[in-house]
């Protein structure tokens, strides 16, 4: 569904992904984790483009992602309006929400389809509400952000990025701007979503979640993907020191 | 009816004609503020562009139209351009030379605001799909509006002050209405004190009337 071919990145002089492959299948859930600067959210950024690669090939659900590479091999810069479709078929939720606090919970959720896909209003309205109500907040849809909680802003972001049906969802740190107890909504609704097949890659260092949920878990260091295994392997068993090192300390 | 030595009589017999000018310094202002607001919203779009061309045009706009006082971009317009062959009438001199100085200032002012938006509305926007501009149109811009309310007050207002100075282009506005009438009469004083308390009841007006709007927006914000 996925793939990161050898991807590159540098802000600057600053090398933050150095030779970065993943491969993520059809309904795989894929966990992120690692140090703080280790390039993670970066990584996820440059999955829809936010973030131009410098080198390497990613692909989505078979589409190239920013650059298409010619018969010879050379890569060129696609067109806007393929990046643009190529995002709306990506969902990406957040860690500080970012809802558009002009808007409210319903509104945000409709505000893609409507904008992107001209989806008629009262249609757009509907499946929104339905979104809505898997998230648990059907009754909060003309609430603005404002006035939710922090738990509930994710779980409207979550519903906002489901409305354009993507076929793949990227989740950045999703519960780290969260009070402890909010943290579990937000995660029982994300592992709803895998339960339903969706393909995802999440960054987090919710660890139980991780051990839970992940097909596979990826240990991330100075822009390098270091280890990775399924949750059973990486957990009680890492193979590489600075694995072992980042556990022993997050664990 | 006198105040001292202020003729109340006189006042009133000067009143129509003052008003008069008055008129033309509403017009004059509300079109510098709709052509100024419209360079302005394109001159920001500009200086914020990745295309480095644009951003440097826009630069350079609202940093030399910023930095040369405007009446002697009033003097360039309408005593300069004729060496050009480019004779300009006063009413379009002074409508083009307010709406691009207000222009820059505007400028500077939407670009303030829709920077000072957190940059994750426009990354959320875009990861929904949308296109830059419709990110700006639906998400950036409508969060930008409320902030920019009160800059853009205190901008429409030095507009309409400023008006004042396109008298020197041969506009009867109403400070050169007060000129023209002090120039025949003598009573300088009674007639620029009214003339200032014209301008403020115009001030004071458009004060109230952004007060509105600003809490009109906020509204509409859910806030
Ligand atoms: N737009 C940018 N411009 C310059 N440097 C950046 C930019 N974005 C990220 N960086 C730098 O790249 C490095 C990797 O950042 P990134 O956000 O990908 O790390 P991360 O693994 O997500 O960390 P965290 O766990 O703190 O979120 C950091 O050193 C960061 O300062
Ligand atoms: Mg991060």
């Amino acid at each position: 569904m996925i793939t990161a071919e050898n991807v590159y990145k540098s802000f600057g002089k600053l090398e933050v992904l150095k030779d970065v492959s993943l491969n993520v299948k059809q309904g795989e859930v894929v966990v992120i984790i690692g140090p703080s600067g280790s390039g993670k959210s970066t990584f996820l950024r440059c999955l829809n483009y936010l973030e131009p690669i410098d080198k390497g090939y990613i692909t989505v659900d078979g589409q190239p992602v920013g650059k298409i590479k010619k018969p010879d091999g050379q890569l060129v810069d696609d067109s806007r309006k393929n990046i643009y479709r190529l995002r709306s078929q990506i969902g990406m939720v957040f860690q500080r929400f970012n809802l558009f606090p002009h808007q409210t919970a319903l509104g945000n959720v409709m505000e893609g389809p409507n904008t992107v896909f001209n989806t008629p209003c009262s249609e757009a309205k509907k499946r929104a509400e339905e979104l809505l109500a898997k998230v648990g907040l059907a009754d909060k849809a003309d609430t603005y952000p404002s006035q939710l909680s922090g738990g509930q802003q994710q779980r409207v972001a979550i519903a906002r990025a489901l409305a354009m049906q993507p076929k793949a969802m990227l989740f950045d740190e999703p519960t780290s701007a969260l009070d402890p107890e909010l943290v579990g909504e937000v995660l029982s609704v994300i592992k709803d979503l895998a339960r339903d097949g969706m393909t995802m890659v999440v960054v987090t260092h919710e660890m139980s979640f991780a051990r839970e949920v992940a097909d596979r878990v990826v240990f991330m260091d100075e822009g390098k993907i270091v280890e990775e295994a399924n949750p059973k392997l990486i957990f009680t068993n890492p193979k590489h020191p600075r694995t072992r090192e980042f556990l022993s300390k997050i664990l | 009816m006198k105040l001292g030595p202020i003729d109340i009589a006189f006042q009133l017999q000067i009143l129509p004609l003052l008003l008069k000018g008055a008129l033309l310094t509403i017009e004059l202002t509300v079109m510098a503020i709709f052509f100024g607001t419209i360079i302005g919203l394109i001159v920001a779009l500009m200086k914020i562009s990745r295309f480095k061309m644009l951003a440097a045009i826009g630069g350079i706009y609202t940093w030399a139209i910023r930095g040369i006082p405007l009446l002697v971009q009033l003097y360039i317009l309408y005593y300069g351009l004729p060496q050009l062959g480019i004779n300009l009438e006063p009413m379009p001199a002074a409508v083009i030379g307010l709406s691009i100085c207000g222009g820059a200032y505007i400028a500077e002012i939407f670009r303030a605001g829709i920077q000072s938006i957190d940059r994750g509305q426009m990354e959320a926007a875009l990861s929904l799909g949308m296109s830059y501009p419709q990110a700006m149109r639906r998400v950036i811009l409508p969060q930008a509006y409320r902030r920019l309310l009160p800059p853009m007050g205190n901008e429409f207002i030095t507009l309409l002050k400023d008006s004042s100075l396109v008298s020197i282009i041969a506009m009867t506005e109403l400070l050169r209405q007060g000129k023209l009438l002090s120039n025949s009469t003598f009573r300088s004083m009674e007639i620029f004190l009214m003339v200032a308390v014209i301008y403020l009841i115009l001030t004071t007006v458009f004060i109230y009337i952004i007060d509105k709007l600003e809490k009109r927006f906020a509204v509409a914000d859910g806030e």
